[in-house]
């Protein structure tokens, strides 16, 4: 990872006595300073430890285990008065989830807010990567629901502990093996197993196949947090994710042929099925992410603004 | 003449409870027990010693409680020893005693080094897994990454060990006894290792069906040159895969020969009175 | 102790059971047995029942472990060594290959057919499985064993087809020594001529044979030297003629 990034995780690990702005009746990131050294520990470990899930102690948060409460918890953890928060659901700025735990964020640190990830710098999602590049000036914070990707193999969790320290994966090549012989495809298609670092073995949260490649050789931060769970782990940028495969069955990401988004025509961003309604009659495709979505039909249409 | 063993164990030894070494005075055959009366621990093995050439097989008899499984699970790393060395030529030219390995070493010699074939099978294999998924398991741990050549060599070894092919995709769990145990022995064998540890394999079966599990490891046996160590309290087992054996009672070796001298001219009375029991 | 020229040279031994589950009875099979045997000899052993016939190949081959005394075998390398001394290990791989015994009974094999059990034989003993599968056709030939029975599992065949089959699997390839224990005694007589001449041609290969037989017919045609044995001992040996005049002599009285 870049210095100057573990730097920023490191300065901000440092005792901070007086963080709240005289404006904020709470303090800096709702978090207390020792709150967030803790969550800052666990995070420098996994980045330090690519793929290995840090047990951390879960506080209870304005929001229930299970919303996005590991997420939160880092992002508090980790913001600074210098940062712009974007936060997705489903790659959608709008989802109520989203709008909550924004506003959440914002206001306990009374930094800017943006859906754009040019302007952004701390991106809070829950089950999407945002469709633009993203680099050296963003972290990626991911909510995840069931961050050990071995719970389908194995439930005691003994046993799931030394698969991770002995790197023995075998159980997960062969539930991957009986998904193909079963269905004649890995039928996986979200929180895809990927080899981090060449040692240990994530789930991808729950975003889909289309966006697992993006986390390969990455600029970004990415932090995952599940706070039901109690685990933190890190893909530090310039880091190998490899999904699991078979050398003769290659990973495929999510495309259905001749799909366009409805609202900008788009057919190289990730689409999800609009059901068939009895108003609107038959289904239809449209972006997943909604900011990218807009930007997109504004680049084509610059006189029209937002569509409603 | 045959220095060249695969296999090689000496003074094993297992304690269960304290271990005082004074409960092996008071335990072992002459003294018919093996509980200490003095320190109430159980000596289920002790001065444990044999090799066993590749080619081999080597057979470990004796009563329920003898001793005879504890030695396999203490050589396979099941179960901790309390005392003794056991070398494999395939580890470090067998220059390291296995038993000193940390846990997470030892295990590993269990995907190429070393192949443990249980009485029960659900021991071996996954029974919610289908047969290539549990050969899979195996190869995939060695490292394969071929979906397609993972197939092929899953169906070679089931087709080697008499499983119909066309139940290479059902579950182990809908498999019969004499199935299960077969898919087991394909398992085993899957990484060719140089030794493998037979625990009562044909016990527990119906008489034809145990029949026709023993013709197919006799033969596996003869076609790898595998050096194997066979674990049972039938003699008729012992007699048709093993050319060499030792006798166990109350945790010691009490006899050891050429498995037709010992049947023929057993000369521990333990050993005399087991063979007299085979034969009534 | 031996001279060069013998394959086997056995001084003084000996053989006592302990019967421990007869409040350690002993009983004396062999007491004192001095024997030797010349590359192409064929040695018949002749006695009563309990003479000690049957376990005296069985102290060579070490079916039983002799109680003391000295079998010394010259190994086709030329080497000569003590079997009673050597580790199992090493009588084990010099059965089959220096030393061959054909019982009574075939010995539990798994369910296969003959021709694959002469020829796994041979594979054994270091043939070539071509070569060995050759050499068992030939031989199962040559002792009547019908082909189509070739590959019947030989668990369902009878007593005297069980017998010549463990004939040829104890004979497919030529071993120094030869020990045979009654291996035709279950054969009508057309089948008993068949195994007898392959025998015969073993001795004229240069095998040294040591055989006891229930019949004093296949002695008299076979045996270049009979040795009598008697109470674990043996008694007289020389010229068949001679010994066996003995021991119908012996018959009669």
């Amino acid at each position: 990872m870049s210095t100057p990034l573990l730097q920023q995780v490191i300065d901000r690990s440092a005792p901070i006595d007086d963080a709240s702005p005289a404006d904020l009746d709470v303090n800096f990131g709702l978090l207390d300073e020792y709150s967030k050294r803790e969550i800052r520990r666990a995070i420098l470990t996994a980045v330090a430890v690519p793929g290995y899930q840090v047990p951390f102690g879960s506080r209870e948060m304005p929001v229930a285990r299970g919303w996005g409460s590991g997420g939160l918890q880092i992002s508090l953890a980790v913001v600074g008065p210098d940062d712009v928060v974007k936060v997705i659901d489903q790659g959608d700025d709008e989802g109520v989830n989203a709008v909550n735990l924004r506003r959440l964020i914002v206001s306990s640190t009374g930094i800017p807010e943006s859906t754009t990830p040019e302007d952004s710098t701390l991106i809070q999602t829950r089950h999407r990567i945002p469709e633009d590049p993203l680099d050296e000036r963003h972290t990626l914070i991911l909510q995840v629901p069931v961050p050990e990707p071995l719970r389908g193999v194995e439930r005691d969790m003994r046993e799931l502990a030394r698969m991770h320290a002995e790197a023995d994966y075998a159980r997960m090549w062969v539930s991957l093996y009986e998904d193909k012989v079963r269905n004649g495809v890995i039928t996986r298609t979200t929180g895809y197993p990927c080899l981090v670092h060449g040692r240990y073995v994530i789930a991808t949260t729950p975003i889909p196949r289309w966006d697992v490649p993006r986390l390969h050789q990455s600029r970004f931060l990415s932090l995952f947090g599940a706070g039901r769970e109690k685990r933190i782990y890190a893909v530090p940028p310039h880091t190998d994710v490899e999904p699991l495969t078979f050398e003769d069955v290659p990973f495929e990401v999510e495309i259905t042929p001749g799909a366009q988004c409805r609202s900008c025509g788009s057919s190289e961003s990730f689409l999800v099925e609009v059901p068939a309604t009895a108003a609107e009659g038959g289904g239809h495709w449209v972006c997943s992410d909604s900011d990218w979505c807009r930007r997109n039909r504004q680049r084509q249409h610059p006189s029209n603004g937002v569509e409603p | 003449m045959n220095n060249d063993w695969a296999l090689k164990v000496a003074s094993l030894g297992k304690i269960h409870g304290i271990t005082d070494l004074r409960a092996l005075e008071d335990t072992g055959p002459d003294i018919g027990t093996a509980k200490s009366a003095l320190t109430g621990s159980i000596v289920a093995a002790w001065d444990v010693g044999f090799e066993v050439a590749p080619g081999e097989a080597l057979g470990v008899i004796g009563e329920s409680g003898s001793g005879k499984s504890t030695v396999m699970r203490c050589i396979a790393g099941d179960q901790s020893s309390t005392a003794g060395e056991v070398y494999l030529r395939s580890v470090d030219n067998g220059r390291t005693n296995v038993l000193d390995l940390d846990p997470s070493s030892r295990r590993r010699l269990r995907v190429a080094d070393l192949a443990v074939v249980y009485q029960d099978p659900a021991e071996g294999l996954r029974l919610n897994v289908t047969a290539g998924g549990n050969i899979a398991e195996a190869l995939t741990a060695a490292g394969w990454r071929h979906f397609g050549r993972i197939r092929d060599r899953a169906a070679e070894l089931l087709e080697r060990t008499e499983v119909p092919l066309s139940r290479m995709d059902d579950l182990v769990g809908t498999f019969s006894g004499g199935m299960r145990q077969r898919v087991q022995l394909a398992k085993a064998l899957a990484n060719e290792p140089p030794v493998v540890l037979l625990d009562e394999p044909t016990t527990g079966l119906d008489a034809s069906v145990a029949a026709g599990v023993l013709d197919l490891i006799r033969n596996l046996l003869e076609e790898t040159g595998v050096a194997a160590v066979v674990v049972s309290h039938d003699f008729a087992v012992i007699e048709m895969l093993t050319t060499r054996c030792v006798v166990m009672n109350h945790g010691r070796i009490v006899e050891a020969g050429l498995t037709d001298r010992l049947l023929e001219d057993p000369h521990h009375p333990y050993s005399q009175r087991l063979v007299g029991a085979a034969r009534a | 102790m031996s001279t060069h020229e013998h394959i086997l040279s056995c001084r003084g031994l000996t053989k006592d059971f302990v019967l421990h589950t007869i409040d350690g009875r002993r009983v004396e099979a062999l007491r004192g047995v001095d024997l030797d045997i010349l590359p192409g000899e064929h040695v018949a052993l002749a006695g009563s029942s309990g003479a000690g016939k049957s376990s005296l190949l069985k102290c060579i081959y070490r079916t039983y472990e002799p109680t003391s005394g000295s079998v010394v075998l010259r190994l086709r390398s030329g080497a000569e060594v003590d079997l009673p001394s050597l580790s199992d290990q090493e009588m084990a791989h010099l059965r089959g290959r220096d030393i061959g015994y054909v019982s009574q009974f075939l010995r539990a094999e798994p369910r296969r057919g003959p021709l694959d059990i002469v020829t796994r034989a041979g594979v054994s003993r270091g043939m070539d499985r071509a070569t060995a599968r050759d050499a068992a056709a030939v031989s199962l030939k040559r002792l009547n064993i019908e082909e189509k029975l070739w590959d019947v599992h030989a668990s369902v065949l009878s007593g005297g087809e069980k017998q010549r089959i463990n004939l040829a699997a104890g004979t497919i390839s030529s071993p120094q020594l030869l020990l045979l224990d009654e291996p035709v005694s279950a054969l009508d007589p057309a089948n008993r001529e068949a195994a007898l001449e392959l025998i015969g041609d073993l001795t004229s290969q240069g095998v040294a044979v040591l055989a006891v037989f229930h019949d004093i017919e296949a002695m008299e045609r076979l045996a270049s030297r009979i040795v009598l044995m008697r109470n674990g001992r043996v008694e007289m040996s020389g010229n068949p003629d001679l010994v066996l005049e003995v021991l119908t002599q012996g018959a009669r009285v």
